[in-house]
Parts: structure tokens; C-alpha cells; sequence
């Protein structure tokens, strides 16, 4: 049995590192990267959770990572196909510029 | 029996999941066909069948389930064969039939209204494809019986409604939505997927029944107060609760018309449907009555002090969809059952009129070739069908008497006074008589005589059609609400009282 804290305090540094991402970086391809570090902080905690079993670790928690994997990968390519589309429009990948929709 | 599940290589769907997916799967093979043969309405006409087959076969799952007492049977399906605890599971009780049953019958009418107001665009055959599955995600989540499988249709619905927000992608406005949409969701996907391994981590398991059985009543510890949070956070965002709702004003306007009315009809609803299917599952009442009360005051009054100062009328409804979502959590804060009643009342009555609103406003938009209610002056003379079914939206929107708006907002209300929150009752009624304010801007508006002989038809017979259909629906409902007061009771029921027959279910 893995002693859990350590992996608790990564999954806090890691959620803090996600939102600073989200909230200061200008460019939207760091932007999806902060949401892809949040989705790993989760799938991490995850993880750690399973081996606080006696004697085994529990595969299930493992299915759940594997298909939220391929849940978030999926959410960041439909994200990644917008930061093209809106690359055609404005010619910047600036956040900041996109500030036509207001209110 | 046979009926109502699709057994085949071990895979077990209800009979309206079923029908979804499978429609959804089928879908690109009939605009290829649809394209390859000329036969151009072939896609709608799939659509509209489809949406239809799912609604008629959630009628049958609702006479399956009914048992002699006139209660609902609550029936467990593990879809891949093993028993729940192990598997992923479906629990299909009162409430998954009334969300189920609601989402099909939206769909099926903005199914129909689609096929002229589409008509102009190109690359159909995916819209038609990802509103099929954006059905079948909403109807995945009305019937998950665990976590993990209520995360999967969670993301099935999010995926498609990102993509059909940014789906007129050659102007700018529906691209930016659709990604403010996309990463602001994103985020609260995290935060789920976080309060899904922190309830693991309590629990050791994702399946509702098991949780509720273990989870319900234990002692307040932070722990249960940082699970708490990341659920509000999860689920917020996707149902608009204000601080989390950003995304929404521009989401909503910039999505075709169609698929403004499913987002704001029943899109959001859902997120809503789960918080409530999860707090009360997870937690009592005491624990998040404050809390939401609080959110609850919160989102009416800032969306309606928004909504006062739009000029874009797709804008002012999605604010107006906002304060809705006010109104619903009031009854989910009162803790009790006929609050809840009165929530679910709600999302059915609210997805009627908004869905009816954004479809006319949609008309009006087509034929008028803007948006801004200013230049709308007088339209509504030259598009009397349209304009007369938009105004009783308006009016049931804002709780008029003779509506159904009136019956479900009346119950929330007395819910709230009847659980020691009246001062939440008191800001209800006062932020409805607000919003009276700027539905009866546009009607005004809409009458107004005007002098530059601008020239308008009106909207073709099978979109009027369609929004004349749920004006009686919101008429008839608002005179005799009986049916559907019958069927909110059932669904909140069981969700509330009858607990202990949802968790013995699956734990026999």
C-alpha cells in the first residue's frame, strides 16, 4: 500500500497549475494544456485512490481512467479543430483579441 | 420484455437509448445516400423518425414500468452483462422516464421545425448526426445509474452541443462561443471527473444505489464540503448557475435557432436534472439547502438585471434562460419533495416556452434578417402566426396566469414558503414581476407601427406549425396542469421518498 498524501499534494499542486494556466496564459493552444493538466489531476487522484486497498489494487478505478483518457483527449481535439477555425478568422492565437462577444 | 431492451452480443440499451445511438450511427450513411440518390429531405426525414421512435418508445418504457398500484417500478440493466456493483449500469425509475421523456419530445419538435430553417445550409447530414447523439447523450444521463456511466453521456452530450454552438463556422461569432463554451465546460468536466474520484475515494465505488446507501447521512466533514464544491462546480457550469455561467450569452445566441432552443430548453435542464439526481443522492438536505438557496438568489437577479439591458433578442432569451435556472433551484434548495416536484414541473413548462420562444424568435430572425429588437420594429403586424405564439411564450416565461409558466412557478414558490426560505420565495416573485419588464419590451416592439415600408413574410407553414403546437401544449398545460403535475409528483417521488426502492434495486 502506497502512502497517499504525496500523491494528494501533487493532485492540489497540479489543480493550482491547471487554473493559474487557464487564467493567465494568453496563447489557446496553453489554454487546452491547462485543461488537459486539470483532467490529469482528476485521472491522478483516481489512481491513487485504487491503491489504498489491502492486498490488491483495484482494477476498476484503472477502466474508469483509461475511458476518461479518451473522454478528455477527445474534448481537447473538438478544442484544438475551434483554435484552427478561429486562427482563419482572427490570424492570432491571442485570447485576449477575442473579445467581440462581451455582456 | 422484448420489447423495451435490445439484447445483442451482450450489450443491454433501453429501448429509447437504444434507438438514439443507432440513429446516430445510421445517420451518416443516410446523407450519403441522401446525397449519392438526390433525395434531399432524406436526412430530415430520419431525424424527425428517429427523434419520434425515441419518444413513442420511452411512452412504452413508462407502460412497462407502470405497475397496478400506479406507481413506477424502478429496473436495473447492466449494459455489458455483469450485475451492477461491477459493471456499468442503467437505473431507469420515474424521473429518467419524465427527463427521457422531455428531452424526446423537444427533439421531435425542433426535429420538424429544422427542416425549413436548416434548409439553407450546407453540411446537414452532420448536423443531423450530432443532434441525434447530443439526444442520446441527455437521454444516457436521464437514465445512468452510476457515476462513471453518467460522465460518458456527460461528455457525449458536451462534445456534440461544442460542436453544433460553433456549427456556422464561416462568421466569427459562433466559432468564439463555441470555444468560451468548449474550454469553460472542459473545465468543469475536470472538476466532475475530480468529484467522481474523491467519491471513490470515500466509497470505493461509483454506483449510485451503493453511494446513497453509504454516503447519505454521513457526518459533515471538509472532505464531504471539497466534494460538495467540485459537484457544484462540475455540474454549474453546463447548467448556467451564475457566477459559472459566462458561456452561456454567447453560446446560445450564436447557435442556429434549432439548436438554441434545445440548448436553452433542455441542455442546461440536464445539467441540472444530474445535480439534483446527485446531491439528493449523495447528501441530505441540510447540508446543501443554504448553499443553493444562496446561488439560487443569485443567478435570478443578476440574469434578470442582465437581460434588462440587451438589445439582441436571442440574448435577452438566453439570459432569461439564466433566471429560469434561478427559478429551478429554488425548488431543489426547499428539501423536500414537492419542491423537487415543483423543479421538474418546471424544466418540462420551461422547455416548452423556451424552446418555443428561441424557435419564433428564430422565425422572426430568418425572415427579418436581424436580431436587434430595435430594428424589429413592426414585424410582428406582417408575421402575425409567429409573433402571436412568441407572445404567449413571453407571457408564460414571465408567470402569467392561463400558462403553464403560472402553475410551476406558483409551486416552487409555495415550496420555498413552505420550508422556512420565504425570504427566497419573496425574491422569486419579485425578480418574476422584474422579468415582466423586458418580455413585454419586445411585444411592444413587435406592435409598433413602422413607417419605411420594410416588407416581411411570414415564416413558412411547418415552422409555424410547430410553434403553434406548443403554444397549445403551454395553454392547455396552464388550464388543466393536472397530467403533468401527476407525472412531475411521481418522478420527484421517487427520487425523494422512495429512496430505499432506487438503492434496493440494485442491492437487493
Amino acid at each position: 500500500m502506497l502512502p497517499l498524501s504525496p500523491f494528494l499534494v501533487s493532485v492540489a499542486l497540479m489543480l493550482v497549475i491547471g487554473l493559474g494556466c487557464l487564467m493567465i496564459k494568453r496563447d489557446m493552444v496553453r489554454l487546452l494544456i491547462g485543461v488537459e493538466i486539470l483532467f490529469n489531476a482528476a485521472n491522478l487522484c483516481f489512481i491513487a485512490f485504487s491503491t489504498q486497498n489491502i492486498g490488491f489494487v483495484d482494477p476498476f478505478a484503472h477502466s474508469v481512467v483509461m475511458m476518461a483518457i479518451v473522454l478528455d483527449g477527445t474534448v481537447i481535439a473538438v478544442g484544438l479543430a475551434m483554435v484552427l477555425n478561429v486562427y482563419k478568422h482572427y490570424k492570432t492565437l491571442d485570447i485576449r483579441k477575442l473579445r467581440r462577444l462581451r455582456w | 420484455m422484448v420489447a423495451q431492451e435490445f439484447i445483442s452480443q451482450g450489450i443491454n440499451l433501453p429501448l429509447p437509448l437504444f434507438v438514439l445511438l443507432v440513429g446516430g450511427i445510421i445517420s451518416p450513411l443516410i446523407g450519403i445516400l441522401a446525397e449519392k440518390v438526390g433525395l434531399v429531405k432524406l436526412r430530415e426525414a430520419w431525424m424527425v423518425i428517429v427523434s419520434g421512435a425515441a419518444f413513442v418508445s420511452n411512452y412504452m418504457l413508462y407502460q412497462d414500468l407502470s405497475t397496478s398500484e400506479g406507481d413506477i417500478a424502478v429496473r436495473v440493466i447492466a449494459i455489458w452483462g455483469q450485475n451492477p456493483p461491477l459493471g456499468g449500469c442503467l437505473e431507469i425509475d420515474a424521473l429518467s422516464i419524465y427527463m427521457a421523456g422531455s428531452v424526446a419530445f423537444i427533439g421531435f419538435l425542433v426535429a420538424i421545425y429544422s427542416v425549413h430553417y436548416m434548409e439553407r445550409e450546407s453540411r446537414l447530414t452532420e448536423f443531423y448526426t450530432l443532434v441525434t447523439f447530443m439526444m442520446a447523450g441527455m437521454t444516457g444521463i436521464a437514465m445512468a445509474g452510476d457515476f462513471f456511466t453518467l460522465f460518458i453521456f456527460w461528455e457525449l452530450m458536451g462534445l456534440s452541443s461544442y460542436v453544433l454552438v460553433a456549427f456556422l463556422k464561416a462568421r466569427w461569432g459562433p466559432i468564439e462561443a463555441g470555444l468560451k463554451y468548449l474550454i469553460m465546460s472542459a473545465t468543469a468536466g475536470a472538476f466532475l471527473l475530480l468529484s467522481m474520484a474523491l467519491i471513490y475515494g470515500m466509497a470505493g465505488t461509483l454506483n449510485f444505489a451503493m453511494l446513497a446507501d453509504s454516503l447519505k447521512g454521513a457526518a459533515t466533514t471538509p472532505w464531504l464540503l471539497v466534494l460538495f464544491s467540485t459537484l457544484v462546480v462540475g455540474f454549474g457550469v453546463k447548467s448556467a448557475i451564475v457566477p459559472l455561467h459566462t458561456w452561456l450569452p454567447d453560446a446560445h445566441p450564436e447557435a442556429p435557432s434549432p439548436i438554441s432552443a434545445l440548448l436553452s430548453g433542455i441542455v442546461i435542464e440536464t445539467g441540472l436534472y444530474a445535480m439534483t439526481r446527485v446531491l439528493y443522492l449523495l447528501f441530505d438536505p441540510g447540508v446543501f439547502k443554504m448553499p443553493i438557496a444562496l446561488l439560487s438568489v443569485l443567478t435570478m437577479t443578476l440574469a434578470n438585471v442582465m437581460a434588462l439591458l440587451q438589445s439582441d433578442i436571442k440574448r435577452l432569451l438566453a439570459y432569461s434562460s439564466i433566471a429560469q435556472i434561478g427559478y429551478m433551484l429554488v425548488g431543489l434548495a426547499s428539501g423536500t419533495a414537492y419542491g423537487v416536484m415543483g423543479t421538474f414541473l418546471h424544466i418540462f413548462n420551461h422547455s416548452m416556452m423556451k424552446g418555443m420562444a428561441f424557435l419564433s424568435a428564430g422565425s422572426l430572425v430568418h425572415e427579418a434578417d436581424t436580431r436587434d429588437i430595435g430594428s424589429m420594429r413592426g414585424v410582428g403586424k406582417m408575421m402575425p402566426f409567429t409573433s402571436l405564439s412568441l407572445f404567449i411564450a413571453l407571457l408564460g416565461l414571465g408567470g402569467v396566469p392561463g400558462t403553464n409558466g403560472f402553475i410551476s412557478k406558483y409551486h416552487l414558490f409555495a415550496a420555498a414558503f413552505g420550508s422556512d426560505l420565504a425570504w427566497l420565495g419573496v425574491m422569486g416573485v419579485l425578480n418574476s414581476a422584474l422579468s415582466m419588464a423586458y418580455y413585454i419590451r419586445i411585444m411592444q416592439v413587435l406592435l409598433a407601427p413602422r413607417e419605411d415600408g420594410l416588407k416581411v413574410h411570414e415564416a413558412p407553414v411547418l415552422m409555424v406549425a410547430v410553434t403553434f403546437v406548443m403554444a397549445a401544449i403551454i395553454i392547455i398545460l396552464g388550464v388543466w396542469p393536472a397530467p403533468i403535475i401527476n407525472l412531475a409528483t411521481k418522478a420527484s417521488s421517487a427520487l425523494v421518498e422512495g429512496l430505499s426502492m432506487y438503492i434496493g434495486a440494485v442491492l437487493g
